[in-house]
């Protein structure tokens, strides 16, 4: 019997989905490390739809097999809106090994696909041996690859992966050998949107690459989701602290998205921000006066461009302008 | 902005930081986000929040009125000057978008006293029916209620800004409390409670005993008030509070008696006593402060909102007072090595001065003439000069002379001279030069030349002669160059003529004295420095406006009637105002500008007569900061020794032959010096007829006033 996982509509629309998890076999020689490789669920992810969203496709093509249509899912928002996090607790669910693969500028065709090497044969010659490169690895088991940061790719990166992503559904070594992708593979990626900004390296997706994903966008998590995903993971936070981490991240994040550049942030407040760093701030000035002050200063300002300062400020002022009297964590 | 808890804002606010212009300066720095908040407030992605004349909202545009902020800076109360600038600007924004009251309906039968006949159907704007159910005094209890409620609900997602109004809301109590009536003080006590600003029991302590009483039996009121989301509610709640006050005896009651007249007069006082109460609290707004002022800030959005494009020719002067403030504080300001600081207006000379160019242009010609400028001459004697700072020119694009890598194909056609290859950069002009001209309207003064009765206005003429063969000699020899006059006055714009410069000027001031009082001189009468040609232009795209401006300069007599005869086609030449400069200002200011231009040797030649209105002591500082950075600075007087305290090197002329010879001469010498000093000690420097002007030797101050 294989397990089964149900992903429930956070919306409460659609009925809850029942899905098979994946198996990683004995049969797969580097199982072992695959196993590993499966993510352990996150007990304070909160679920704001995607999962969901992504549980239906996958419905959808278990359901059909022979439909043979080509949906590989990617995540497009801002940084720090939590697309990878959504991916690997997708993962997490369905029992796959995780590989997340991101596709800076700097990534070369062979370190995803991998190249010949030179190897000691230990009585002082050489032989030379293919080695696998990222992709490759992963594909030859079930996995769950995420391609991050998409649009960031390189030409060459995305032609030596136009055969995985179209019907041909493979990838061919230069060593001859065929790559088919298995049945157990599922391919996911996440980009910045390039209209608005600037992210370092990025550039609108090439059209005919673009051509082979579902594209999904992601925004920042509304005041309400900031605060139940803060509840959640700090349970004992105040919740005036909670109140005041949610407000300043929804104005700037609103300030980031403004039109204008006169009346814009270039930096949004992350969720690593308002979840990871804010809270330790907290945590490290809890005896001082204002911690929520200290926090603000020492983990948001230094992340700020110069002249986004102001604004922040600003932004500061209105939300806030004296933090909590109170220490942050009962308890 | 840690400490704010522990600073009171009048403390620590110098008078000059609750000058309007640094008010605005503050406030430009919150802009940005102000902006944004407003776009969430209304919902509308391409608002714009401007600062201007006179608030007033229309659908894509709020413009405040920079002259709203100012009070908030004069209270004593436990707030930053950083977040009164935002509380400010975003009371103002709530305000002009929370209020509408154009709606017409039938005004509410239980608005009336219950004996009262029963109204007619006629539809009614909200504060023509509050009028009849309730007179001034309803009224004024209203926008105090609505002021208050727009206010707690408009900055619901900004309690930190809300939090400020609070702390300078407070802070008025005491005071408020001290010197008003009964009336005033349950006016200002509902106003507090709607806004949430102050528990109950604490205002009630400060509250004389009949005002406290009435507050209690009116808290049911300002609390649904508080939570009401329509106005129509919020008058009918005013209503009520004016029967707790009648009541308790804070308002008359309505006699048979009492004569038309005499209730009028009354009511107009209860009006009164209860803005008065609030007032000593609350920010202004205009647009809820009466129905007066609403009625005009809807009247002046409404033919914002109708204004299409630029603003046309005949508008000028609407809002110069505000631009006025706009432009002072958006100017860069000065520091003087003294420490002190100030604004200085920088602004292109008006290009209109161009209409004078074909009778500048002859006189030039004839006045170098007349006065001997031989340009030729001149640049026979700074040919080695020329030559060599040429050749130093091409070199500098390749390291030691290195051959163009297109040598050969630049050979093969022909081009040797550009066998160096020039790289277009900031460095490769090496040399630039500075004049700057004292244009105040003593420059234009008759001035003794020939004889005791040959007297001419040849100041100011002289020394845009001077600076002219100096541009052109510059151009010449790839020396940048920059010529900027200065004065004291009222700022002319790029694109003035003598009648919308004098329109502006006079708006300004009357529009000014009335909003600012006796800063309004400050603010009129600003340190201009007008940029003439700039070391990043090609001088020849100046020419025109500075033969027009040295024609203007040599018959002003002839030019003022010009202007007057057809002032929209004649410069502004009534900008030359006689008032004293400060020419420290000015002299910082080139200076950093040279500064910026990255030429290793710089040279600033100064021409006043000497009327400077700062101090002796600080002009001669200046002076020397500048020369310790490295640049040459020459001070040429005119008719005037007071340049001989002040710079380091300097002469004094008396004629405008002398004038534009210790220009170029000064010039000369610097550029030659500075060659030596960066090892180009040549032949051509040693020989020659070298005439080097002792008077060009620098003095220190020692030695100067030996
Ligand atoms: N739905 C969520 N529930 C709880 N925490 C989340 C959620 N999404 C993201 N996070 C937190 O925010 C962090 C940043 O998310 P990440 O997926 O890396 O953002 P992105 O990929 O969009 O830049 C994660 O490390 C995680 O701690
Ligand atoms: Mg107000």
């Amino acid at each position: 019997m294989p397990d089964k996982v149900t992903f429930e509509d956070p919306s409460g629309e659609g009925p809850p989905i029942t899905l098979d998890t994946f198996k990683v076999g004995t049969g797969i020689s580097d199982h072992k490390l695959r196993r590993k490789k499966i993510p352990a669920p996150d007990p304070y992810y909160l679920d704001m739809g995607m999962l969901y969203r992504f549980a239906q496709v996958e419905k959808v093509r278990r359901e059909n097999p022979k439909d043979e249509v080509v949906l590989h899912l990617a995540v497009r928002g801002h940084m720090g809106t939590g697309k990878d996090h959504d991916i690997e607790q997708f993962a997490s669910l369905m029992r796959l090994p995780y590989y997340r693969i991101p596709l800076t500028g700097e990534v070369r065709d062979i370190t995803l696909l991998g190249s010949v090497k030179l190897h000691g044969d230990g009585m002082g010659g050489t032989e030379s041996r293919w080695e696998d490169g990222d992709i490759t690895r992963a594909l030859r088991g079930p996995a769950l690859v995420n391609l991050s940061e998409l649009n960031a790719a390189g030409a060459e990166t995305l032609f030596a992966l136009h055969g995985l992503m179209d019907r041909y559904q493979a990838i061919d070594l230069p060593t001859g050998e065929h790559i088919q992708l298995r049945d157990d593979v599922r391919l996911f990626g996440t980009m910045n949107p390039t209209d608005l900004r600037d992210y370092a390296g990025t550039q609108n997706l090439n059209k005919a690459f673009a051509d082979r994903w579902v594209i999904w966008e992601k925004s920042f998590p509304d005041g309400d989701q900031v605060i139940a995903m803060l509840v959640t993971r700090y349970p004992t936070l105040e919740p005036e602290y909670v109140d005041a981490l949610s407000r300043l991240a929804t104005e700037v994040n609103e300030s980031f998205l403004a039109s204008d550049s006169g009346s814009r942030v270039e930096t949004p407040m992350s969720l690593r921000t308002v979840l990871d760093r804010m809270p330790a701030g907290l945590r490290m000035f809890t005896a001082s006066q204002d911690p929520l002050r200290r926090a603000w200063e020492t983990m948001v300002l230094p992340h700020v461009d110069a002249y986004d300062v102001d604004h922040y400020e600003t932004v500061w002022n209105a939300c806030v302008r004296k933090g909590p009297k109170i220490a942050p964590y009962n308890g | 902005m840690a400490q704010s808890n522990t600073s009171i804002l009048s403390e620590i606010l110098a008078p000059e930081e609750r000058a309007i212009e640094s008010v605005v300066g503050r406030y430009q720095r919150v802009a940005g986000a102000v902006a944004r908040f407003a776009r969430s407030l209304t919902g509308r992605e391409d608002l714009r929040v401007v600062l201007g004349a006179g608030s007033k909202s229309s659908d894509n545009e709020i413009v405040i009125d920079p002259g709203l902020f100012q009070s908030a800076y004069g209270r004593r109360a436990p707030v930053t000057p950083e977040e009164t600038a935002l509380a400010s600007a975003l009371h103002e924004v709530v305000h002009l978008v929370s209020t509408d009251l154009e709606e017409r309906r039938p005004l509410p039968i239980e608005w009336l006293p219950k004996d009262a006949e029963p109204p007619g159907d006629q539809e009614l704007m909200l504060l023509e029916a509050l009028d009849q159910a309730g007179g001034l005094p309803a009224e004024a209890l209203f926008f105090a209620l609505e002021d208050a409620r727009q206010e707690l609900q408009g900055l619901i997602v900004y309690p930190g800004a809300r939090s400020v109004l609070a702390d300078l809301y407070r802070a008025a109590i005491p005071e408020a409390a001290a010197n008003t009536g009964a009336l005033s003080q349950f006016a200002l006590a509902a106003f507090l409670l709607t806004g949430g600003y102050i528990e109950r029991e604490i205002l009630e302590k400060r509250l004389d005993s009949r005002a406290a009483g009435a507050l209690s039996d009116a808290t049911p009121f300002i609390e649904a008030a508080a939570a009401a989301t329509d106005p129509w509610d919020v008058a009918g709640l005013a209503l009520q509070l004016l029967v707790v006050a009648r009541m308790h005896n804070l308002v008359a009651s309505a006699s048979a008696q009492e004569s038309v007249q005499h209730k009028k007069l009354r009511e107009e006082a209860e009006q009164e006593a209860i803005a008065e109460g609030v007032d000593r609290i609350r920010l202004h707004s205009p647009i809820v402060q009466d129905s007066e002022s609403y009625d005009e800030t809807r009247k002046a959005s409404e033919a914002r909102a109708a204004e299409t494009g630029r603003q046309a020719e005949a508008e000028v002067g609407a809002n110069e007072g505000t631009d006025q403030i706009l432009r002072v504080s958006q100017s860069p300001t000065i520091y003087l090595p003294s420490g002190q600081g100030g604004k200085l207006l920088v602004a292109r000379i008006p290009t209109s001065f161009r209409t004078f160019a074909p009778e500048g242009r002859a006189a030039i010609r004839q006045a170098s003439k007349k006065w001997k400028v031989d340009s030729r001459h001149i640049a026979g004697e700074l040919h080695p000069l020329f030559i060599a700072n040429q050749r130093r020119g091409l070199r500098s694009g390749y390291d030691a002379g290195d051959l163009s890598p297109h040598a050969a194909l630049l050979l093969g056609a022909g081009l040797y001279e550009r066998m160096f290859e020039r790289r277009a950069s900031s460095t490769r002009r090496s040399y630039a030069v500075s004049v700057l001209v004292d244009a105040s309207a003593s420059m234009l003064q008759p001035r003794r030349l020939a004889g005791p009765s040959d007297r001419q206005p040849w100041g100011l003429a002289a020394a845009i002669l001077g600076a002219w063969t100096l541009a052109a000699m510059c151009d010449q020899l790839q020396v940048s160059f920059e010529v900027s006059l200065f004065n004291r006055s009222f700022a002319a714009q790029i694109d003035d003529n003598e009648w919308s410069y004098g329109k502006r000027k006079n708006s300004a001031t009357a529009e000014l004295r009335q909003s600012q009082g006796s800063a309004a001189d400050r603010l009129t009468s600003t340190v201009n420095h007008y940029l003439l040609s700039t070391f990043d232009e090609p001088w020849r795209r100046c020419q025109d406006v500075m033969a027009g401006l040295f024609w203007a300069a040599a018959s002003p007599a002839e030019a003022t009637k010009a202007a007057r005869r057809e002032a929209r086609q004649t410069p502004p030449v009534s900008m030359f105002e006689k008032a004293a400069n400060v020419d420290e200002f000015n002299i910082t200011y080139a200076a950093q500008r040279l500064a910026a231009s990255r030429a290793e040797v710089r040279v600033l030649v100064v021409l006043a007569d000497g009327m400077t209105r700062g101090s002796v002591d600080s002009l001669a500082g200046a002076v020397e900061v500048v020369e310790q950075s490295g640049t040459t600075v020459l001070g040429i007087g005119i008719g005037d020794d007071t340049v001989e305290a002040t710079y380091g090197r300097s002469k004094v002329v008396a004629r405008p032959d002398e004038l534009t010879e210790a220009m170029v001469d000064g010039v000369r010498m610097s550029l030659r010096r500075g060659l030596a000093m960066f090892g180009h000690d040549t032949w051509w420097m040693r020989s020659g007829r070298d005439r080097q002007n002792q008077s060009w030797t620098r003095k220190t101050k020692e030695t100067r006033n030996a």
